[in-house]
């Protein structure tokens, strides 16, 4: 019995002193980690509406969730120039999630995946750069085609889809219209 | 003991993945790609040797029947530590590594050297150990990594490395192909060692 107590409250130290060496890491690494989170939506915001300077898109929230940004011509904030929201889509082994801007007729001007956690080597290639290259070859198709009709070549359209990975790239066509659908609706509104 | 043996073993006589087959999970998981083994190998290593020296350190207070509980907890806090550094300041391999930056708290290598190795012998030495297995470990993890990636895509740390009329053996970035090229390595070595032997 007493070596019950005496375990315990042995371990109960070295889990005290543990949890508090945690804490303390936690809170100086949480603001870079923050900050990083953000980096990376603001990389996909200037990659979506390239139109616009960083400082000219801003988010419209809802209930404190950004439900989409807008992107103006300068930092006057007078004429639109385009909208960014973030598409999801259930792809082959996680949720593909991708910022897609488009300008005030619906035609797609930017885009990049936000997360993916696709089969290496086939769906990871909706993100591949081919070397020497800037953008990924699978999004440029994207470009300049209206948002509210993209479809790859399987179901009658024209994004070339990747070998080997017709699902990862009917996900990222699909929640492209699909976001697009539900952007509207909340514009229009 | 020689302070050079017990980093040179783990090396090659006593290579975790190697000779002793510890660690496969993340061994086989990540090593699709250079960059993702040796991310992976550095971030063991770390974990490796501090949990070692704290091991070391505290063992004459640290009472046999529950051993095993406190050295997961300073394993698993040296885990967190490494997770939460990484994702400030690495995000782009935090990302390709996700899950398995938290599940090195189960990679049996680093319990197995603080059971072996950092619970019965001096602080110094369990670091030499601990430096010896991680080198050793992302070793084992660069060189799959390393055959995989040139294999399976044409590449070594995403630079070309094969003439485009190379048409890339995609199996081998797929999980098959991690257990193939273990097969073929370990059986490798295995004949590297009868050699010696006869």
């Amino acid at each position: 019995m007493k070596d019950i107590f005496k375990l315990g409250g042995l371990l109960l130290i070295i889990t005290v002193v543990a949890a508090t060496a945690l804490a303390a890491i936690y809170n100086v690494t949480k603001p870079r980690i923050d900050a990083q989170k953000q980096l990376a939506i603001d990389n996909a915001l200037t990659e979506a509406l390239p139109n616009s300077p960083r400082e000219a898109i801003e988010p419209v929230t809802r209930d404190g969730e950004v439900e989409y940004y807008l992107g103006y011509e300068s930092m006057q904030k007078q004429d639109t120039v385009g909208f960014a929201y973030i598409a999801r889509g259930a792809g082959y082994s996680s949720v593909v999630e991708t910022m897609v801007g488009v300008d005030t007729t619906g035609k797609i001007i930017g885009m990049q995946v936000l997360s993916q956690q696709e089969t290496p080597g086939l769906g990871t290639k909706i993100i591949e750069v081919k070397y020497g290259e800037k953008e990924p070859w699978f999004l440029v198709q994207f470009m300049g085609r209206p948002a509210d009709e993209v479809k790859v070549d399987k179901d009658g359209g024209q994004i070339q889809s990747i070998t080997g990975a017709t699902i990862t790239s009917r996900t990222v066509a699909n929640s492209v219209v699909e976001g697009y659908k539900d952007l509207r609706q909340i514009v229009n509104n | 003991m020689s302070v050079f043996r017990e980093f040179s073993k783990g090396i090659y006589e006593q290579n975790p993945v190697f000779k002793q087959a510890l660690g496969l999970c993340p061994t086989l998981a990540v090593t699709n790609t250079v960059e993702g083994s040796l991310g992976m190998g550095v971030a063991a290593t770390f974990v490796l040797l501090c949990s070692n020296l704290i091991i070391s350190l505290i063992r004459k207070g640290v009472p046999p029947k529950i051993r095993i509980p406190i050295y997961i907890v300073v394993i698993a806090t040296f885990v967190t530590i490494v997770d939460l550094a990484m994702a400030g300041f690495l995000p782009d391999l935090h990302k390709t590594l996700g899950i398995f930056v938290p599940l090195i708290v189960v990679n049996c290598m680093i319990l197995g050297r603080a059971e072996a190795f950092a619970g019965k012998n001096s602080v110094g030495y369990s670091f030499v150990d601990g430096l010896g297995m991680g080198v050793g470990f992302t070793f084992a993890l660069v060189l799959l990594g390393a055959i995989r990636e040139l294999m399976g895509n044409g590449t070594l740390m995403g630079v070309p490395m094969l003439s485009q009329g190379f048409e890339p053996v995609l199996v081998m970035i797929l999980p098959p192909g991690a257990f193939l090229t273990i097969g073929f390595v370990l059986a490798f070595f295995n004949w590297l060692e009868n050699r010696k032997k006869a």
